[in-house]
């Protein structure tokens, strides 16, 4: 489980995170959603420890992060950070080298799900192609959490479909993944809990399944109730 | 395997009405093996919990089995395929009848109708 709790963060004056808190299960798809500027990238990068918080704590399996912890979880950034030079098989060779966790046969397994081609260059790759390189390089490690930031955005809907297909595969399987997103209708149906931030905290946490059956709600009713003054 | 989702009703309750209709029907046929979990959710795009949770539901509904690791077959017990049947059957009358209700038309008016769209319908499928 990761534990978010009560996270303070503000650049220069400006406050970023007033105190979020949430929770995120082990076999659980769990999305982040706000508009641009609620924190949601944030949240993400402090979990990850690549900016530090003012307050609050952040717990993954019950304990603090540390160097070992960087084998247990990865980070799917909103753009992919290999070398533009590289050739997919050269950025899978970084990976190697940097990782204990990387899984060269599922990294293969996921390059033949997008029908990509090892030898193409970075550069050359559309937007849609280049964002499923880099859910390649996050998905082929053997970790027990995944961060993806905004995987769905600026791409078009086949490789959006495909994309969400991942989630419904092996591939997956039961790892606890938080994902952002502010285009809620492409998974709409595939994610377990949702976090709705505005203005830095987290305003409301449910289960999508748990409001349908109880509420009769879809998830962009209760977006609606919550963001719609 | 298609099925439209409803965004403001529970998916794993839309999973057991699609599996309840084609072995109510008799498109699924007693004893044939449906789709492993993750088939399903991929199928569906659907998340695997919830077809887990429709699946053990539909288990302990006595509509599907499962013995040991081979995958999940459809019941052969026609008391409970017949149950399914009558409790389809029930849902719609019901829908129907709150939806005539409100015009407050006879009954001996309506069956005649209903028999002509009955025989109409038939065609139709």
């Amino acid at each position: 489980m990761i534990e978010v709790k009560n996270i303070k963060k503000s650049y220069g004056k400006k406050q970023v995170l007033n105190g979020a808190s949430f929770t995120a299960n082990k076999g659980e798809i769990t999305c982040l959603v706000g508009i641009n500027g609620s924190g949601k990238t944030t949240i993400l990068n402090a979990i990850m420890n690549l900016t530090p918080i003012k307050s609050g704590e952040i717990l993954i399996d019950g304990a603090k992060l540390t160097k070992k912890t960087y084998e247990k979880i990865a980070y799917i950034p909103d753009t992919i950070t290999m070398l533009s030079t590289m050739r997919i098989e050269d950025a899978f060779l970084f990976m190697q080298d940097y990782y204990t966790a990387w899984n060269e046969k599922r990294a293969k397994e996921l390059l033949e799900f997008f029908k990509l081609t090892k030898d193409e260059k970075i550069q050359h790759l559309s937007k849609g192609n280049k964002a499923k390189v880099n859910m390649i390089l996050g998905l082929a490690l053997d970790v027990d959490y995944i961060l993806m930031d905004e995987p769905f955005s600026g791409i078009d809907i086949f490789s959006r479909e495909q994309i969400a297909d991942v989630f419904t595969s092996h591939l997956i399987e039961d790892r606890g993944v938080i994902i952002t997103t502010h285009e809620i209708q492409d998974i709409e149906h595939l994610i377990d809990q949702v976090v709705l931030l505005d203005n830095g905290i987290v305003v409301e946490q449910f289960n999508a399944e748990t409001v349908r059956e109880e509420e009769g709600k879809s998830i962009i009713d209760v977006m609606r109730e919550v963001y719609r003054p | 395997m298609r099925m439209e989702l409803n965004s403001r009703e529970p998916v794993y309750i839309q999973v057991i009405r699609y599996f309840k209709e084609r072995i109510a029907s008799g498109v699924l046929e007693p004893g044939t093996e449906i789709p492993s979990r993750r088939e399903l959710a991929n199928t569906l795009k659907i998340n695997p919990n919830t077809v887990q949770r429709a699946y053990k539901e539909m288990e302990e509904l006595g509509l599907i089995y499962t013995e040991g690791n081979l995958p999940s077959k459809v019941t052969t017990n026609e008391k409970i395929i017949q149950e399914a049947k009558d409790a389809l059957l029930q849902d719609a009358v019901v829908s129907f009848v709150s939806t005539i209700e409100t015009l407050q038309i006879p009954l001996k008016d309506v069956i005649p109708m209903l028999e002509t769209h009955y025989e109409g319908g038939e065609k139709d499928d």
